[in-house]
């Protein structure tokens, strides 16, 4: 019997002019948006591998460069915001990444330069997918008690259960039938781009990401088969749905990062300059004094090695101060994430950047690379200078290297976001369940 | 047709959709208030202690931004730009420290009115006023209605007030408590300006949310099927309020016909290179035959040559940040194809914020610049070019060797108590209007073109 429910159900979806006009937009928008977003990556490739081989660098100054990241043609997160380029040398050990061009402002590129957001996959499923499935799903059971076939159709030796099973497998089949298309497309487009050559593990990446995007999608149908098992009328049940929409995907997630902006303390500028100082203080006379006598013109290696060992221990203790106030910005983070834990578009949203390696995450695991870089083979190198000048000069410039996060570790990190989105399906599911047992479907 | 407005407008209050909006707007509109009086002081006492440190100096001058009390009308990115610069001779002017700092944080925009108008209130319009003729189609009221003496011009004019002034009421009602807060904890915002300011920005919101209004009027005139109409409606609002809008950026870095950063950053080095060492090389054979005899004629050559050569690297610098900016404003041109950038530029303009205040700012440094030099030369009796780079190296004169390095600029010693300080003009609202005036221009057109369709296409609907 919920062979025959799921069949009538799916015909049913497929016929209806919401169907086509949802999956038709939401094609038409994953192929903008990864066309779009495939030739961007492409550029970003080509600028880095020039970089790579045009940019000068010289053993006293290294430049690191970070590659643009695959899978943000799927989904952007912070990939393109937060530079690109980290300036290696002995008086700065980089907290920030900035452009190519170290431009007049020193800033790093803006976020956006039309002050508007990105378009992407992750768009897609979160804002467009996620609609398309409440106007499936909106009148599941209160289009059919409204027209009265509902009471027909239970009059039947059809048990409830089998009836709501029916329709819920009926209606995620077609949405997450949009949505392995909508994929589909998208690493079609990408695979046929010359620049575009994915990994095993960026393949398993993306199927993560598309099955934590039909996690997503399922908490929306479960919720939207709830509302409309609840309330009597469909128009109520559209309306209820996206108000609901408007709060989880909108709202709650804006006044989370709100929160967090605003009530978290960070220090300021100011303080942190004082706290370097502070710092530093003990050995400030020391380096003026041996800086004094190295630019004076004394150039024998005991006061260039002393200056180095100075500049490299002012380095180490701002960096500290630095990793400080980069650890009070990861928790100014989880207390927004923390905020926003039952919002399934901000959980959605994280494991998606986790999976695309585009989150701050991954951010501070470059940083984190650059900072040991800096901290052994750089130095190294700078030591050596003062030791053996031949080797020195003989030295090649030592390779960076950042090595790429395991899938598997991904999956560990995102395990509470799709544990949450799981039970949340689960909950939903079963409240409708029991609603619609209870439904009087007169 | 006042029956059928004040009708439709009781209908709409009672609707589920016009409380949830009232609840939004005023829990958001309290949030806006409470954020940016925060934003506001903790900005403002930044500033205080910054500008009591201040202190004459002939090398450079530290220059912070005054903070804008209008920023919770439209934020604008100015949260995000640099507070203050380091300011040298010549004009080159250095950011003192990268924004945002709070980079870890999601990039979402800033809970500003432009915000919680151009999005909330855009898509709650869609929602009063997508079932208007469709839902009267649906329900066979509609030839009812127009069976009595009632033109369908009066009908649709009378639905379209109805949904505009349901829209307003909770606007209008946020804004008073977001005012309210501001004003309690900052009365000195609460001015006669900021009061011509929100009108003004009231007026250009109904001028926008009249344009959903006109749209979803047209869709639900077309269509039999309210859902369908919303679909159709939310499709549409998803390509004006995120699609357009947030795909002008990429495409203008595309289309731009200006250099990228790589290309930008690729060139600085052979600049160096044959600006500055190239002039400095040339020394060489100059003192080998002879031309250039002691040290002071050397370092005096090599500063020269310097000084021209890092003037050269400050061109090319600002050349790039002229070329960002162009790229900027190709995007803004893209952007302007939907109504929600024009609306969210035109309140930027109305709020004193965004890019035309940004490029206000750099005009305001420009002048404070020539005055700085022209003070410079009174005392020292010479400018010093820096910029980011400085250079040193040696020559051999004699079997002795010289060092040479790019000049410095150096400290007066003498009574500063004369030396100038810098300025911003306060942000005028007939400046704004003026630089919002082509957008507004463009939001008109929108309702004008909606409103004929709209009419065009109901005029001609099969009421049965």
């Amino acid at each position: 019997m919920i062979g025959v429910i799921y069949k009538r159900e799916i015909l049913d979806h497929l016929k209806s002019a919401k169907f086509l006009i949802g999956f038709g937009l939401t094609i038409a928008i994953t192929v903008a948006a990864t066309v779009i977003n495939v030739q961007d990556y492409g550029r970003r490739l080509q600028d880095y591998r020039a970089a790579q081989r045009d940019l000068p660098a010289n053993k006293f100054e290294i430049q690191i460069f970070r590659p643009p990241e695959l899978l943000s043609i799927l989904v952007q997160g912070k990939d393109r915001a937060l530079g690109t380029k980290a300036s290696v040398n002995y008086l700065h050990i980089p907290d920030r990444l900035t452009g190519y061009m170290l431009s007049g402002s020193g800033a790093p590129r803006p976020r956006s330069i039309s002050g508007f957001g990105s378009v992407d996959f992750a768009f897609l499923v979160r804002v467009v997918l996620s609609l398309l499935v409440i106007f499936l799903a909106f009148d599941a059971v209160a289009e059919e008690k409204q027209s009265g076939t509902l009471k027909l159709a239970l009059a039947n030796a059809l048990p409830r259960s089998s009836l709501l099973i029916g329709k819920a497998a009926a209606g995620l089949t077609v949405v997450l039938g949009s949505l392995v298309a909508a994929a589909a497309v998208a690493v079609l487009i990408m695979m046929v781009h010359p620049m575009v050559d994915p990994s095993g593990a960026d393949a398993a990446r993306i199927l993560s990401l598309v099955a934590a995007s039909a996690l997503y999608l399922t908490v929306f149908y479960t919720l939207s088969l709830l509302v409309s098992t609840a309330v009597k009328r469909p128009a109520i049940a559209l309306m209820v749905l996206l108000q609901l929409w408007i709060f989880l995907v909108v709202v709650y997630p804006h006044l989370g990062v709100s929160i967090a902006e605003n009530f978290y303390r960070l220090p300021t500028d100011r303080e942190m300059a004082e706290k370097k100082n502070a710092a530093f203080a003990p050995y400030a006379e020391e380096l003026k004094k041996v800086q004094a006598a190295y630019f004076g013109g004394d150039r024998a290696s005991g006061p260039g090695m002393r200056y180095l060992e100075l500049q490299s221990l002012r380095s180490r203790l701002e960096n500290d101060v630095d990793r400080e106030f980069s650890l009070r910005l990861s928790g100014q983070l989880g207390l927004a994430r923390w905020i926003s834990v039952l919002s399934p578009a901000a959980l959605f949203n994280r494991a998606a950047e986790r999976y695309a390696r585009t989150d701050i995450e991954e951010y501070d695991r470059f940083l984190a690379s650059v900072e040991r870089y800096w901290k052994t083979k750089y130095m190294d190198l700078q030591l050596l200078f003062y030791k053996d000048l031949p080797a020195y000069r003989k030295a090649p410039t030592p390779p960076f290297d950042h090595p790429a996060e395991r899938t598997a570790e991904a999956w560990i990190a995102t395990a509470p976001q799709i544990v949450v989105l799981a039970l949340l399906a689960l909950i939903f599911f079963a409240a409708a369940s029991t609603a619609f047992l209870r439904k009087d479907v007169r | 047709m006042r029956t059928i407005v004040f009708r439709e407008i009781r209908e709409h209050i009672q609707s589920l959709q016009f409380v949830v909006l009232l609840l939004f707007s005023v829990v958001l509109f309290s949030a806006n208030g409470i954020v940016f009086a925060r934003k506001f002081q903790a900005e403002s006492a930044a500033y205080a202690a910054t500008a009591a440190q201040f202190a004459p100096n002939t090398q450079y001058v530290f220059l912070t931004r005054q903070p804008n009390p209008l920023l919770f009308l439209a934020e604008g990115g100015d949260l995000d730009r640099p507070t203050s610069y380091y300011m040298m001779a010549k004009g080159y002017f250095s950011a003192s420290a990268p924004r945002p700092r709070d980079y870890k944080l999601p990039d979402i925009p800033k809970l500003d009115w432009s915000f919680l108008i151009k999005t909330i209130f855009s898509l709650y319009v869609v929602l009063l006023g997508y079932a208007a003729v469709s839902g009267e189609k649906e329900q066979g009221t509609l030839r009812l209605v127009l069976s009595n003496s009632m033109g369908r011009v009066r009908f649709l004019a009378a639905k379209y007030a109805a949904i505009l002034a349901s829209a307003m009421i909770p606007l209008v009602v946020g804004c008073v408590i977001s005012l309210g807060i501001l004003g309690v904890s900052l009365p000195q915002v609460l001015t006669r300006g900021l009061a011509s300011r929100v009108l003004a920005l009231l007026a250009l919101s109904a001028a926008y949310l009249s344009l959903f209004a006109f749209l979803s009027l047209l869709v639900s005139s077309a269509m039999r099927r309210s859902s369908l109409a919303l679909l159709t409606l939310l499709a549409a609002w998803v390509l004006f309020a995120v699609l357009i809008p947030d795909t002008s950026g990429i495409l203008a870095e595309k289309f731009a016909k200006v250099q990228s950063d790589y290309d930008a950053a690729k060139s600085v080095g052979p600049m160096i290179q044959k600006e500055i060492w190239g002039k400095i090389g040339a020394l060489r054979p100059r003192i080998d035959k002879g031309e250039l005899k002691t040290e002071e004629a050397i370092k005096a050559e090599a500063d020269r040559a310097f000084e021209e050569g890092q003037e050269k690297v400050r061109f090319f610098e600002r050349s790039y940040e002229d070329s960002v900016a162009a790229r900027a404003s190709l995007a803004r041109s893209l952007a302007r194809i939907s109504p929600v950038a024009l609306f969210q530029y035109a309140a930027e303009d109305l709020a004193g914020s965004g890019v035309d205040r940004e490029q206000a700012f750099r005009e305001d440094l420009r002048t404070y610049s020539r005055q700085f030099d022209a003070y410079v030369l009174k005392k020292m009796g010479k400018l010093v070019g820096q910029s980011n780079w400085s250079f040193s190296t040696s020559v051999e004169l004699n079997k002795k060797t010289v060092r040479i390095e790019s000049p410095h600029a150096e400290a007066y010693k003498g009574d500063m108590s004369d030396f100038p300080r810098f300025a911003e003009r306060p942000p005028r609202l007939a400046d704004g209007v003026k630089n919002a005036a082509a957008d507004i221009a463009g939001l008109l057109l929108w309702n004008i073109v909606l409103a004929l369709a709209a009419f065009a296409v109901f005029l001609r609907a099969d009421v049965r």
